[in-house]
């Protein structure tokens, strides 16, 4: 059971992070993203990276069921921040969709279709408590952060600033919620410290990405975004995983000692 | 510690944290190859930090893709620790 420091400290970072939402970051999809300045001849694979986002950002249903489930006991402030969450993240897949018909790129028609084939697949959440998703949070919404802002980087290579401005207003709602997750984790690092670098660990370790196996086409999708958006391994440890971490004040070496008394206790239960 | 240590060192962190031999491994592999992704190569690096007393900064890390740049780096980190 979770301390009532536990539940005051998380509902000061909810109200503090949803009063700033309200004041800096409120957006609309339709109105706020200069259309007319769509540029008809930026390249289809562009658009393709688009429609992966797209086909990401649709399991909107799945991760806010599923997640909703794995905090909804935990406390308000992460039930309200949920609910919060869907809303601000349902933009991301309107801003996406309308680009790709106001663009030309797609038709309406095979919009309804994609969105009809995504929901054939179905996400799993990957993690089983509440602060094991926290934790997958804050590493997916910084990973979603920088790849948007690379995306962005590159729509702006085309001059497409429709498509720029979509990529902007989604990376600034991702990092928003990223830090909000790192600063829940932080509390729950203050509670129990041992088990919540356990955790990460475990997390970090187990980590993919929303996509995978449910978008179609998937590998070649991805593969097609790094390609472009300059997106490899050495991006994940310097962009993601070093920074996320410093920011909750977690050492690599305190994650290895972590993981050196597992394999320790694990193996001795084995031998026993 | 002469460099066929350190490859041995190498070798047995890694048969300890992945719990399956590494005692082929050369100099010339890519770590990916090995089965060893971005964290693992961390928990690696960070058992090597703690058996041979030095610290690798985060940022030297980034781009390390074979055993050879591996210990290159952890080489010079021992001996600047000297």
């Amino acid at each position: 059971m979770a301390s009532d420091q536990f539940h005051e400290k998380l509902y000061k970072n909810f109200t503090t992070f949803f009063d700033k939402a309200e004041q800096e970051r409120r957006w609309n999809p339709y109105r706020d993203v200069p259309w007319d300045r769509i540029n008809p001849e930026t390249p289809a694979f562009v658009a393709t990276c688009a429609e992966t986002f797209l086909g990401v950002e649709s399991f909107l249903p799945d991760y806010i069921r599923k997640g909703l489930e794995a905090v909804r006991a935990s406390s308000w402030a992460q039930r309200s921040f949920s609910a919060n969450w869907g809303y601000e993240e349902l933009k991301h897949s309107i801003a996406l969709m309308e680009y790709l018909v106001r663009s030309g790129k797609r038709t309406q028609e095979q919009m309804f279709d994609f969105q009809a084939k995504l929901m054939t697949e179905e996400w799993r959440r990957p993690f089983d408590t509440a602060r094991q998703m926290t934790i997958y949070g804050s590493f997916q919404e910084m990973a979603t952060f920088v790849i948007y802002l690379r995306h962005e980087a590159l729509a702006k290579q085309y001059n497409d600033e429709a498509l720029a401005a979509v990529y902007r207003f989604n990376a600034r709602d991702e990092i928003a919620h990223a830090r909000f997750y790192e600063d829940i984790v932080k509390v729950y690092l203050e509670e129990d410290r041992e088990g919540t670098l356990r955790d990460i660990a475990h997390v970090a370790k187990n980590f993919e990405m929303p996509g995978v196996g449910i978008v179609p086409d998937y590998d070649a999708r991805i593969e097609l975004m790094r390609e472009h958006g300059h997106v490899d391994r050495d991006v994940f440890l310097q962009k993601i995983y070093f920074p996320v971490l410093k920011y909750l004040g977690v050492t690599r070496q305190e994650l290895v000692e972590v993981a050196r008394r597992e394999r320790e206790e694990r193996r001795a239960a084995a031998a026993q | 510690m002469d460099r066929s240590e350190l490859l041995n060192t190498f070798q047995r962190m890694a048969t300890e944290i992945a719990e399956k031999d590494f005692s082929h491994v050369t100099e010339e592999h890519v770590i990916a190859d090995l089965g060893i992704d971005s964290l693992g190569m961390l928990e690696l690096v960070g058992s090597m930090e703690r058996e041979l007393k030095i610290a690798v900064p985060d940022e030297q890390l980034v781009g390390i893709q074979t055993v050879r740049q591996l210990l290159d780096l952890v080489e010079k980190r021992t001996r600047a620790s000297a």
